[in-house]
Formats: C-alpha cells, structure tokens, sequence
C-alpha cells in the first residue's frame, strides 16, 4: 500500500531568513558600525632620529640593511648626510645612547651600521644623483670642512652653484687634519669629499682669504657661508706656555709627516677628544703618552670609549693636576703642577675643582697642548653690530646686499662632524627659503625638525613625512623580540694598533651587517612584518598594491592590530561621526 | 504494520526509533521520562543508531538538540511542565533559528501546588515561541503525528510541539498500529537541511541581526507559519495514501448542531461519547477537535463553526486575567464573521481533574439554559467552599 508519490512530491520552498557569516549576515552586519575609533597606520619619530644631529630617519635606514638592501640604505642616509662613512667612524652616536632597545639589552650598532653602509658605498662606487635644474645662484663657501662641504652639497642639490675655499692643501677641515687616520683613514674620507666634488662643486684649495678677499667674494657671489672653524688654539696661560707645541699642529704634522718618537715621554695636557687624539698618536709614534688632567678622568669631555681605547694602548692618565708652569730642565722640559681637589657640582652640572695644596714637578722630552681651539680671525664670526637670526645650527645676517650665513663649529653647541653637517643642512635650506622669498624662514624651517635639533632635507623636499609623535620604550612590544648579543666590530690585534696608524676597527661582514640591523626595533616605521594582518580577527585588513589597508565596513575598532605592533608604526584615532 | 499494546509515552519513542533520528537529548520529568527512557534504552541497545546525550537540565537538553540540528541531523528531545518552562528561552532560539526539531510535550500543571496531572496551560503558555504545536488525543495519534511532524517540521524549517494529556495518554497502555521501517523510510526522506553547519562551507549562524534586517527574519518566520495549514494537508495525505489514517489540522461531528464543543487532547475522546449519549436523546451537539494550535488553523475554525448554534470551548487550561486559552483564540477567529455563533468557554479538569461525560452534560445545560455567555470563562465542577 505505499504509493510511489511519497517523500518525494513535497519540496521545502518557504521562505527562510536567518542570519549567517557566510554570506548575507556578514553583508547584512557591518560591525565596523560598532567601532569608535578606528586604527591608522602612523609612522613616528624615533628616539634614534630624534637625537641624531642630522635627524637620519636610522630605523628605515636598518629596516633596508637588515633586508641586505645595502643601497636603499645608503639613499636614505644621504637624505640627511653626505658624509656615512665618516660619520660612521668619528660620530659621537647619540642615537645609540637614545635607541630604545638598550631597554632590553643593548642598543643596536647604528654607528657601525652607518661605517658598513657606508664603506659598501664606497666601494661600490655608489654616485648622488646629479641635480635637476639650477637656481643660478653662486654661494661662496669659505672652509672645505665637514660644515662647508655638506653646505656645497645640499645648495648643490637644490641647485645653487657652490665654490669652496680653503686655506689648507687639502679639503676635509678638521675631518683631515684633526682625526687621526687611525680612527677615519685617509682614502675614506678623500673618496666621500670627492664624490661631493663630483656634484659640479669647485674647491679652491691653499685659498686662505683676507678681509679685503672676503669683501670681494661677498659682491662676487649671492650668498655666502662661512664655516671656517676654530683655526687658533687656546692659549693655556701659565708661565712657560710658548714651550708647549700645539695639538692640533702636531696632529697636522703626524698626518703629513713620517714621524718617529721612539722612547720619547710626552705629556699631554687637557681633557678632550684631542687631547686622547694626541695622545693614541703619540703611543703610535714610539713615544710614552701621559695625559694630565685638572679634573677626573669621568669628568673628561672625550667620548668614553676613546679613552678607555687610549688606555688600553698604554696611555697614562693623571688626574686632578693643573699645570702652573713649564720650564727647560736641559734637554727636558719640567712641568709643575697644582694638585687640584673635588669641590661642588658647578651649575652645567660637571664637578668643580679646587687646589688642594700639594704641588709636584715631572719631567718630559716635549709637552703638548690639547686643550682646544678658538676663532682666528674676527671676521669669520657674524657682526655683532648686525641683527641676526640665531638657529640651532646656524646665524643668518641678511642685514647687508649679500646674505652671510654662519655654521659648523664656530656657531655649533657641540663641536662635532655630524653637528657641522646638520649646520651645513641648515644654511643650505635657510638660503633657499630666503632666495624663494618666503615669508617666515622660521616656521618653514619647523615644518622639517625631527626631534629638537634636526632639521631633514628629506622632509624639506617633501619626501618623508614629519612625525610629531616619538616612540618610547613603552610603546614597543618587547614580545616580538628576544634577547640578542650586540654584534661588535671585530679589531686590529693590539700589537699592530700601537705600532702603526692602521685603522683600529675593521667592519662588519655582510651576514654581520644584517644580524646587526634585525637587532632594530624599526621604532615607529613599518617593516611589512604583517603582524597587524595576521592577528586582526575581522580580516579587516587586507593588502592592496602591496599595501596593507584598513577596511572599514567589519572592523570594530578592537585594536588588537595596534597593540601587536611591534614597533609602534600604527595608532588608534577617534572617529567624529 | 503490527498492532502493539504500549503507552502512549511508547508510541512516542517507538515513532522517534523509526524516524531515523541522530540525536536525542532530555532529561526526566514525570510524566514524560518514560519517553526519553525508552529512546534511550533503543539508543543503549543498539535499536536505534542516534546519539543520546545526557545533560543536566531541559535548557540544555534544547540547546544540545539546538546545535545537533544546525549542524544537519534530525533531532528529538521530550519534556513536560517545568522543563518545558525551562526550556523556553531556548524554544524561542530553535524557531529563530529555523531548526527543524521534533519534541514530545507532555501536559502536566505547573506547581504550585506541585501537580504532576494533566494540564495544557505549560504548552500553551508557549504558544508564542515560533513552534507548530500539534495536540494528539491518543497513542496512535502521537505515533503518528512524531513521524509526519519530522516531515512537516523539515519543510518548512519550523520546530514542532508533539502534545499529549499526562497519564491519560503517556501512561495509559492502548493498541497502537507500528508501521515498519522500510514505510517510514519512504515517508519521511533523509534529512537534507538548506541551512546547516559544514565543514566544506563553513559559516557562522545566528548571530547579531541589526534593526535592519530583524523584522524580515521574523517576518519569514510568519510567512513559512502561513504556509503550514496547506502543508500539512499534502503531509497528511501522503500519510494517509500509506497508512490510511488522518487527522486533519481540525476535525468537525455535526458542526451544523444549536451547541458545538470545541474540545483538544483527550477531553475530545470523552465529547465523543458525551455528544453521541446527548445525540441518541435527541439533542442538535456537535464537535470540533482542535489539532493544531499554532499556526492556528483560522479559516479552517471559521469554515467550521459558522453554522454551529452556540459554540462552547472546552478549556483544560488557564490564562490568568483573561480565560481560556481556546476559547481567546476561538473568539477572535469568528470575531469578523458575519452572524457568528457566540462563544461560551468552559473551564474544566485543571491539573487533572477528571473531565467526564456527565462533564459535558453540565455544560452543555448551561448553554442550554442562556442566550449570551457571560464574559467571563465559566469554571466547572468548582468547590465554593474552598474559595471562601
């Protein structure tokens, strides 16, 4: 009796409406609507740019190198700094100081980074670009140091044509002249100076100006920098100073001369980088070195690890002594000395000295004085009768027909190559503001710092973007990282770095270079680590052009992509409906 | 086919062993254990090829049925009285959600005072969750009506209510005809869900459902409502070409008569006997037994009753503030229609009082005896004394 119809006549045709991921609910249920803020992709300063005098964008540039992208690394460096290689030798490295990641370990090795990079540059023969378009302006630049030539290279790059003059045979300033070549080889800095040149730039060398010469160049030319430097050294004042020889004369002559001391004791007077400078110097020539210091050795100026490079070589240091007098003791020299005491923390926050009442006398075959330099000539700092702008890195006279901008280290808080670069930058962009007439050179300048001091020329050519956000420890997501071993730069045996002025560090290998780089957190810059993709758990984001981009329909605004940022390069903002 | 003496709650597990079910959840109460004690002495056996999962209570007892369904299994669970109170909120989700679900009720009062006898008031107190409900007179009419509602609940994505009286039917041992496996296998299809969980086209169903899309997915929910009365016509007669029975969403004796009784469960099988003594003295009574409460068959109920004299509605339950169940829903049926019979509603046999022929004679006196019913339900059999 079962009919054959059955089970079979009646379909299920009613209507049936639920909700369901898979194709109308989600379509149906834009949970981005739930959202009230919604995440942003927001690169941000870095802790390293901001303290770099030339405000280098550092973490892109380990981003490239860690990659092995050794050439993008290198572009993203001469935004700022023509000079890497240098840099990477006799930089002071406030970057590392400030990197976040010594939080966690030890700050990564920008310096040594920026020498590799900049080396591989080298001797890949990587060339700037050459300049588009001229502005027909002559900018004189008096001084081929690291101020004047970096000043000849970003007016060359915004197409100023740049003459350079210089009293020494050479250009390179204190670069050639003051650093021994044991820390910044010759062909090094030749090779960076030349691909400067390369640039259209003329450099007049053994061009020492007069007053009357430098009025003429002023009627010549339509701008120009004086970046001259600290040509005469600072008299000690004691009895029996015309003994003495001058450091930066005998670093001059170490470099040009073949010198030998063999045996020789010599002492040192002063505290700061040259006085270490000449000191490694001395050990090298065959001599005894002996720095003697008023203060303590913690309170001397000079970067601590030339110091404890310089004791390591057998230079001796004698602290809390104060020179009062030289004197013939026959073939010798005799020094007396002060013997000076710790009093209280003065107001620039060093601890002062005072004497102590003992006094003492060594004897010496020669005596050298390092305890810096000053102006020589009164025309190389601005007119005091004239009104001036005053800037971090820089004074600006436009008072007379021709503007006169000063820099380096006659203008500069801290005398240093990478300071004299960022006041090479400054002039130059403040010369173009001033040639394009615009109206407040002040703020445009304020649209391109990175951090307190640094202005970008990147930024100022509308490359990069000016992030006004730092990034802090805190805001690093130390989960992404484990604790990793510094990579150091290997070393010339100690033997042969007290008997020769062959360059003490050597480099890192590739492989070295890039383990190095990975160590970097990228602050605030996106590495395409994807990490924000991955963990969002609306697939709200998604990569189009290869680039990651937020879609808003589903997101709900969770913030799960922003706190698994490594390294801070997104942010939640707002949403105004 | 082969006639078994069972009780009613018997016929309900027997019909579920042959539906081909995977699934059975529950948790005892009286009066319904014995159901889901037999399925799950099939499912222990080996009789029956379901997965019979224990939980700790009927909310859970829904809500395992809930997700074995969505994930495309023809599922079965049993309640009564407070588990099918505790069940509700999640009566609501299986009807949302358009799932398919077959349950045995079996009406029993509320407490207090705690009651374990018959009373519809725990089924009818969920009339507004989205479920067919579907009262059954005897154990052959559960058997029948567990293995056609699997059919009508699979097309048209609605959970059905499969009711009988406590003890009356669930524990009264009658002859019921079993049909044979290979007849319900050709009856009801496999399972072939339009919606469900799979692993090939994975998808997340049920969730959030804006103001914007809310009312169509009820609305849907009413228009697949309004496709059941029809439906379970063409069920029913593809039943009957099998098995020769049917029921009829309701079905109508003399419905011409001056007083007609509307009646559901077994009160209906003691008005058979009440309007036949009453019919042999020469009386006009008639009946119409309510099958199908939700959808509620309207135009079947007009088409009925439009000729009755007085009509008179039996109500085994209560809503407090109001009246009869039936009879509210009766009213409002025949409200629009022109000449309509007036509608007397009778309260009798609440938490199982017997409800008798001589039950019926009562009332069918009292409508004798007036032109126009008083507003308010009439209770039957009421002790005066008690109330004072």
């Amino acid at each position: 009796m079962v009919s054959e119809k059955k089970g079979m006549k009646l379909e299920n045709t009613v209507s049936l409406f639920i909700s369901r991921s898979a194709h109308r609910s989600s379509e149906m249920n834009k949970t981005g609507s739930w959202r009230f803020s919604l995440p942003v992709y927001k690169d941000k300063t870095a802790p390293c740019s901001a303290a770099c005098p030339t405000g280098t964008e550092i973490p892109r540039v380990e981003m490239h190198m860690s990659r092995g992208e050794v050439r993008k690394a290198w572009e993203k460096i001469i935004w700022e700094n023509p000079f890497p290689a240098v840099c990477g030798r006799v930089c002071f490295h406030e970057c590392e100081g400030a990197c976040n990641r010594k939080n966690l370990d030890s700050a990564v090795g920008i310096n040594s980074l920026e020498k590799f990079i900049g080396d591989i540059a080298l001797s890949e023969s990587y060339t700037f670009d050459e300049v588009e378009g001229t502005t027909n302006k002559r900018v004189a630049i008096i001084g081929a140091g690291p101020s004047g030539l970096s000043a000849a290279y970003f007016l060359s790059k915004l197409g100023f044509l740049c003459e350079v003059f210089e009293k020494e045979s050479e250009a390179g300033g204190v670069m050639r002249w003051g650093i021994p070549s044991y820390r910044l080889p010759k062909n090094i800095l030749l090779d960076e100076i030349k691909r400067i040149e390369e640039l259209g730039i003329k450099i007049h060398c053994n061009r020492e100006l007069s007053i009357d010469e430098f009025n003429n160049i002023k009627n010549e030319f339509d701008a120009v920098y004086l970046g001259c430097g600290l040509g005469a050294s600072i008299s000690p004042g004691f009895e029996g100073e015309s003994l003495l020889e001058e450091g930066s004369i005998f670093l001059k002559r170490v470099e040009s001369e073949k010198m030998s001391l063999d045996g020789q004791d010599i002492a040192v007077i002063g505290g700061g980088n040259t006085a270490i400078d000449v000191a490694r110097s001395l050990i090298r020539t065959g001599a005894k070195a002996t720095i003697l210091y008023r203060r303590r050795k913690e309170d001397m100026p000079a970067f601590i690890h030339e110091i404890s490079a310089a004791e390591d070589e057998g230079v001796k240091i004698v602290e809390l002594v104060s020179p009062t007098c030289v004197k013939h003791k026959g073939e010798m020299l005799e020094i007396d000395l002060q013997e000076m005491t710790t009093g209280d923390i003065d107001s620039h926050g060093r601890m002062s000295v005072r004497p102590l009442g003992g006094k003492r006398s060594l004897i010496y075959n020669k005596i050298i004085s390092g305890i810096g330099n000053q102006i020589k000539d009164t025309w190389h700092s601005p007119d005091q009768n004239n009104s001036k702008m005053e800037l971090k890195n820089s004074i600006i006279d436009i008072t007379g027909d021709t503007p006169l901008v000063y820099g380096g280290d006659l203008t500069n808080k801290n005398q240093s190559v990478s300071d004299a670069i960022a006041s090479g930058k400054e002039i130059a962009i403040v010369l173009d503001l001033h040639f394009k007439g615009d109206s407040d050179i002040i703020d445009s300048l304020e649209k391109c710092r990175v951090g307190v001091n640094a202005i970008s020329f990147e930024i100022y050519r509308g490359g990069r973007k000016q992030y006004k956000e730092f990034v802090e420890f805190k805001n690093v997501n130390i989960d992404y990282f484990d604790k990793e071993d510094r990579n150091e730069l290997p070393q010339i045996s100690k033997e042969e770095s007290i008997n020769s002025f062959n360059e003490v560090e050597k480099n890192y290998t590739f492989q070295m270079a890039a383990n190095e780089a990975l160590r970097c957190f990228n602050c605030g810059v996106c590495n395409d680590c994807d990490n924000c993709r991955v963990f969002c758990p609306d697939a709200s984001i998604i990569i189009e052009d290869g680039k990651r981009v937020i879609k808003t329909d589903f997101c709900k605004g969770c913030g799960v992509c922003v706190t698994e940022c490594p390294r801070s390069a997104m942010g939640m903002e707002e949403e105004k409906v | 086919m082969n006639e078994k003496v069972m009780e009613g709650s018997h016929a309900i597990s027997e019909a579920v062993r042959l539906c081909n079910v995977g699934v059975v959840s529950g948790f005892p109460i009286t009066p319904q254990t014995h159901i889901i004690e037999a399925i799950a002495e099939h499912c222990s056996d080996g009789t029956m090829k379901a997965k019979y999962i224990n939980v700790e209570s009927e909310h859970s007892a829904m809500a395992a049925i809930v997700g074995a369904s969505s994930a495309g299994t023809r599922a079965f669970t049993a309640t009564s009285s407070h588990g099918l109170a505790l069940m509700h909120e999640l009566l609501h989700w299986a009807a949302g959600a358009r799932l398919p679900i077959v349950m045995g009720e079996v009406n029993r009062a509320l407490g207090p005072g705690w009651n374990i006898w018959t009373d519809q008031t725990d089924s009818l107190s969920q009339r507004d969750t989205g479920w067919i409900q579907l009262y059954c007179e005897d154990g052959q009419e559960a058997l029948d009506t567990v293995i056609f509602g699997f059919r009508l609940a699979e097309l048209v994505n609605l959970p059905v209510m499969v009711i009988i009286d406590a003890f009356l039917v669930s524990h009264t041992y009658e002859a019921v005809s079993v049909p044979t496996q290979d007849e319900v296998n050709e009856f009801l299809p496999a399972f072939n869900p339009r919606i469900k969980l799979d692993l090939e086209n994975p998808q997340a169903l049920n969730q959030m459902a804006s103001p914007q899309y809310y009312m169509e997915m009820r609305k849907s929910m009413q228009l697949a409502m309004e496709t059941v009365e029809d439906i379970y016509d063409e069920v029913e007669d593809e039943f009957h070409d099998t098995w020769g029975r049917r029921y009829g969403s309701v079905e109508g004796i003399n419905l011409d008569a001056d007083v007609v009784f509307v009646t559901s469960g077994t009160a209906t099988t003691t008005c058979r006997l009440a309007i036949k003594d009453l019919t042999d003295k020469g009386e006009s009574v008639g009946m119409l037994k309510i099958k199908m409460f939700r959808p509620f068959p309207a135009k079947g109920i007009q088409n009925a009753l439009k000729n009755a004299g007085k009509v008179a509605v039996v109500d085994r339950n209560f809503s407090f503030g109001a009246g009869g169940i039936f009879a509210q829903e009766v009213k409002s049926s025949l409200c629009n229609l022109k000449d309509a019979p007036v509608v007397f509603n009778f309260i009798a046999g609440l938490g199982g009082r017997d409800i008798t022929t001589d039950t019926f004679f009562e009332m069918y006196e009292k409508v004798n005896a007036n032109d126009i019913p008083q507003t308010e339900s009439e209770w039957i059999g009421i002790n005066e004394q008690e109330l004072k």
